[in-house]
């Protein structure tokens, strides 16, 4: 028997009511709803980079170092004469990316980890420990040690942040499976024959998402944050790549002469980490069973 | 209380283990030989067979993992690539200012996350209560580098009252002390807002439990019932957070001593890495892990003695 041929009870609501709800409360959140039209802006801005701006972000000129913020070059050069909204441009696009990459390897992991722990109680013990483990390294000193293997690169970052992300999501996800592995329906499916991998698919999943995308949602300004310090350490790609982190710290010897070449990416990461967290703060009111009262 | 850290400590020992087995796995599959390095170039494979099996690199990996460890207990953390000097030496010179600037940032994160997080709740909806929360969602967006060098280019560059480069020697005399104000200050925004916005939440949740109504019942001033009752409740999960903050402010140690080139541990474990010193290396990271868990305990007792249904 396949579980397409048993009529179930649908337990997720509706998702079109659902989203409309969604919609609803976050258009009555004004500020969240600002953060929300900016994070898409922002989003646009680096997927189409190459297109917005006329200088390339790796083409270094002698002739206009240092330069303030003017007409040409509207957020200055830096000390090799690389005009710096295409390098934050380009920058925003690989924190992004290196963001969301290892936000997703962690919390698929996470999740998968989770889950199994709640379904399978005798895994649990073994999983939940290891996760105990992991989570007392933290994740600069995994960013460290995974750089003192493999040597510095944007890699090295994304699996530092996503192996850090894997427990605290496994946590998340395995306190909401347990509240639904122990629900008469499951028993009724099973009864009805459905198999282990369809029933943690069809309801153990599902209703672990919510709570795994809303954690997520609010780990993502952090997990920027931690990438930014790590490339900021000299532990992500090499100089000339355009990352956030690794343009602050190539600009912090100018600070006296040329104080914009560090403090434009830090601001550029101030401004996408808090468009973030606010945004992740309106995900958890909404989500959150008790603040809906 | 004892059970509670005899407990504890039971709990770290399998945390621990595993911190040295990432910590021994580290110089295990770096790419480099070591017998390769002591042989030099054109060492013959007899050789370096020979020296594979002087230094045990023969051997199953579980075995040397045990020969590690009892090395580890007996303080031999090898010795530094570069100086030669004694791994173990290295930490214990710069634990000490990491310990000093940690606590020193938690002076200054602590009071001040506290102090605005309970004005936050008392004003609650107020535009005291929306200021606060702005500055510690502003603060809890920002990089950890990005008030160290604003600190640095206004009070250190442009108006010249601070001095923003090393240690300037013990806390109490002058000189130390205004070598500190910057790393502490940069280092404790970090902790500002989390703090500030759980204890709001939870001074807001302590406000309407019923024994504050008795408190404010019997006549207690306002000021009296928000301090000397609600606020000790409300700690609780403060304490907690930043026990969970511990590693992120471990962290932040690492940045902020990397800009202010302070002595710690967190500049000699970068330092270490991108020079290729992986023995300094792995000792770092080692020190490093052993702090955060003791950090931990350290917190779970303090927990404890504030609350104290967690001691049974």
């Amino acid at each position: 028997m396949t579980d397409q041929n048993v009529a179930l009870p649908a337990l997720v609501p509706a998702d079109a009511s659902r989203g409309r709800q969604l919609l609803r409360r976050l258009l009555r959140d004004k500020i969240a709803l600002f953060m929300l039209v900016l994070l898409v802006v922002i989003v646009l801005a680096a997927v189409f980079a190459p297109f917005l701006t006329p200088f390339d972000p790796y083409r270094t000129s002698l002739r206009s170092r240092n330069m303030p913020p003017d007409l040409v070059h509207w957020l200055g050069t830096d000390e090799q004469g690389r005009d710096l909204v295409a390098r934050v441009l380009f920058g925003i696009r690989l924190t992004l990316a290196s963001g969301f990459t290892s936000l997703f390897l962690g919390g698929f992991t996470g999740t998968i980890i989770g889950v199994t722990a709640a379904y399978y109680k005798r895994a649990d013990n073994l999983l939940m420990r290891a996760m105990d483990v992991l989570l007392s390294f933290p994740a600069i000193l995994l960013g460290l040690a995974i750089a003192g293997i493999w040597g510095p690169g944007t890699w090295g970052i994304i699996f530092a942040l996503a192996i850090s992300t894997i427990p605290p999501v496994a946590r998340v996800a395995r306190a909401a499976a347990l509240g639904v592995v122990n629900q008469d329906y499951l028993v009724a499916a099973r009864a009805l024959g459905l198999g282990d991998f369809a029933i943690l698919h069809r309801y153990v999943l599902r209703n672990c998402a919510t709570s795994v995308l809303v954690y997520v949602t609010l780990r993502f300004g952090q997990v920027i944050l931690l990438g930014a310090s790590l490339s900021f350490l000299g532990l992500g790609a090499p100089p000339p790549s355009a990352e956030l982190g690794t343009m602050v710290s190539q600009g912090r010897s100018l600070l006296f002469t040329a104080p914009h070449v560090a403090l434009v990416p830090c601001f550029a990461l101030f401004l996408i980490v808090l468009v973030l967290n606010v945004l992740g703060d309106a995900a958890r009111d909404i989500f959150d069973p008790k603040v809906q009262q | 209380m004892l059970r509670v850290i005899v407990k504890r400590l039971m709990v770290s020992i399998p945390v621990l283990l595993g911190v040295l087995f990432i910590g021994f796995m580290l110089l295990v599959v770096v790419p480099s030989d070591p017998a390769a390095i002591i042989a030099g170039e054109g060492a013959t494979p007899e050789i370096l067979a020979g020296l594979h099996h002087d230094l045990g690199l023969d051997r199953p990996v579980m075995e040397r993992f045990a020969l590690y460890i009892a090395r580890v207990l007996q303080g031999d953390l090898g010795k530094s690539v570069l100086n030669r000097a004694p791994v173990i030496d290295e930490l214990l010179r710069t634990i000490g200012p990491t310990a000093e600037l940690m606590f020193c940032a938690m002076l200054v994160a602590v009071p001040l996350g506290i102090g605005m997080g309970t004005l936050g709740a008392v004003t609650r909806g107020r535009w005291i209560d929306r200021v606060v929360m702005m500055v510690s969602v502003a603060g809890l967006s920002m990089p950890g580098f990005m008030i160290a060098l604003l600190g640095i280019e206004y009070f250190g560059l442009q108006w010249g009252l601070l001095p923003f480069q090393g240690r300037g020697g013990p806390l109490w005399t002058w000189d130390g002390l205004a070598h500190m104000v910057l790393p502490a200050v940069s280092l404790g925004s970090i902790l500002i807002g989390p703090i500030a916005r759980m204890t709001r939440t939870s001074m807001l949740d302590v406000l309407g439990l019923d024994f504050v109504r008795t408190a404010r019942a019997k006549g207690l001033g306002e000021t009296r019932v928000v301090l000397k009752h609600a606020l000790r409740t409300a700690l609780i999960p403060v304490v907690t957070l930043i026990g969970l903050q511990a590693g992120y402010l471990l962290g932040g140690a690492v940045v902020t001593e990397t800009i202010f080139a302070w002595p710690g541990i967190g500049r000699l474990a970068v330092s270490a890495i991108t020079s290729s010193d992986f023995p300094m290396a792995q000792g770092t990271i080692l020190m490093l892990a052993l702090s955060f868990i003791i950090i931990n305990l350290m917190v779970d007792l303090i927990y404890s003695w504030l609350d104290p249904r967690m001691r049974q």
